[in-house]
Formats: C-alpha cells, sequence, structure tokens
C-alpha cells in the first residue's frame, strides 16, 4: 500500500468513527486519531468529549 | 461577586490553565484588547495530520463562562478560525450551495445557510465573524463541580474541522455532515 493509500485509508477509517459515534481523541497538536492509534503512540490525547455539533436554526 | 469568572473563580481558572497546558501546550492565553476584560486562548492546530490544512485558532471565553443557554452554540467559549477564516471559505462555497440547493431558502432548510455546516455568525471587534459550533449547549457543562473546559472546547472544534476538511474534499456528503454522529 502507498502512502497515499494508506493517508486515505485512516481518513476513511476516521470518517466511519466519528460517523458512528466511535471514541475519538486529539493529540497535543491537534490531530484527531481513534483511540487505538493514540495507544499505540503513546502520546497525551484528550478523548472528545460526547456532544453532537450544533447547527444555527 | 466579580465581573469576569477568572476572578470569581480563581480555582476554575487555574483548572483551565492545567488543562490546556496539558493537552494543548503549544497554545497561550491572553487578554482581548477591546476593553472588554475577555480570555482567549490562540494556537495552531492539524486536525487531519500531515498533508493537512494548519488553522489558527482563538478560544474566546465570554465573561460568564461556565455558561450555555439555549441557542447559545458552544457555550461560554467560542472558537474563531483566524486562519483559515470561516467566512471567507463560506463565500466561496455559497455558489456551489445555492446550484445544489436550487435557492436559498432551500439551502437554509437543509442547514446550509451560512455556506458551510455547522456554523454560526456573530459579531467581533468591528466585524460579523463566523464562529465554529463546537456542541449544542446540552452537552456544555456548567455546573459548579463540572465545567467544559477549553481543553474540551478545543477538541470538538479538531473534530469540526476534519469534518469540515472532509466535506469539502467530497469525502463525506452534505446529509452525513449536517446530520452525521457528531
Amino acid at each position: 500500500m502507498s502512502d497515499n493509500d494508506a493517508i486515505a485509508a485512516r481518513r476513511r477509517a476516521l470518517a466511519e468513527a466519528l460517523r458512528t459515534g466511535d471514541p475519538v481523541v486529539v493529540t497535543p497538536t491537534g490531530e484527531v486519531e481513534t483511540k487505538e492509534e493514540a495507544q499505540g503512540t503513546g502520546m497525551t490525547a484528550i478523548q472528545v468529549p460526547d456532544g453532537k455539533l450544533a447547527k444555527e436554526d | 461577586m466579580a465581573f469576569y469568572w477568572y476572578h470569581d473563580d480563581p480555582q476554575l481558572y487555574q483548572a483551565e490553565v492545567a488543562a490546556m497546558q496539558k493537552f494543548f501546550p503549544s497554545f497561550t492565553i491572553n487578554q482581548l484588547q477591546d476593553g472588554s476584560g475577555r480570555l482567549y486562548w490562540r494556537g495552531k492546530v492539524q486536525p487531519t495530520g500531515a498533508g493537512g490544512m494548519v488553522w489558527d485558532l482563538m478560544l474566546i471565553y465570554k465573561n460568564d463562562h461556565p455558561h450555555a443557554s439555549e441557542g447559545e452554540y458552544g457555550g461560554s467559549i467560542q472558537i474563531l478560525p483566524v486562519s483559515p477564516r470561516l467566512k471567507d471559505i463560506a463565500e466561496k462555497m455559497m455558489p456551489l450551495i445555492i446550484d445544489t440547493y436550487g435557492t436559498y431558502d432551500n439551502a437554509v432548510k437543509h442547514g446550509f445557510g451560512l455556506g458551510l455546516p455547522h456554523i454560526y455568525r456573530g459579531n467581533f471587534g468591528r466585524n460579523e465573524e463566523y464562529f465554529i459550533c463546537t456542541a449544542d449547549p446540552k452537552y456544555f457543562k456548567a455546573g459548579q463541580t463540572r465545567s467544559t473546559s477549553a481543553a474540551s472546547a478545543l477538541s470538538w472544534a479538531c473534530k469540526w474541522i476534519m469534518l469540515c476538511e472532509m466535506w469539502l474534499n467530497g469525502e463525506i456528503s452534505d446529509d452525513v455532515a449536517m446530520e452525521g454522529n457528531y
């Protein structure tokens, strides 16, 4: 798998995680990762709290 | 009772600073120079990782922090992208939105009245700016023992940025962007 394919696959996985409400975390650089990815790197990361995005009516 | 939350509740201020230093240490805290006394954090994030856009953000506390009421999107912490500027992106997207939905009124009905999903407008200084709708007010904690911090609000914002970039790239549909489990 090329680097571009790997990046695309990762983005699809993240999009799916967001769509289904699976927990995601944010690293100190602001990068959004799945919990599994973050555990692999051992980096401090904040879990995104539950909460549906609001929208202006 | 002091007018500014950070005078009224210094422990909360310390907790806010500690959370940001732990999770987003590159962000710095300052005070707006508009006489309002409002504090803000500023820093850069890259939510989609290497190759993605770098966003320069301001996280601005309202003076009644922590607070959330009906229609107060994102509670008492406003997230303003300085660069890229949401209003500029939204104005570029609007012709495409109108093409898609036929009329402005129909775009509004589908939640795209401002040109991007999940944003709201408000005054900032002399300008009207577009802010990120981080979370519905019912998810913003504003209790005496637990409150939503700037660090949590920033994590919501990073999720929004990822959603927005994917939507702009056509990786997710309008329906998913607007109604997905975000």
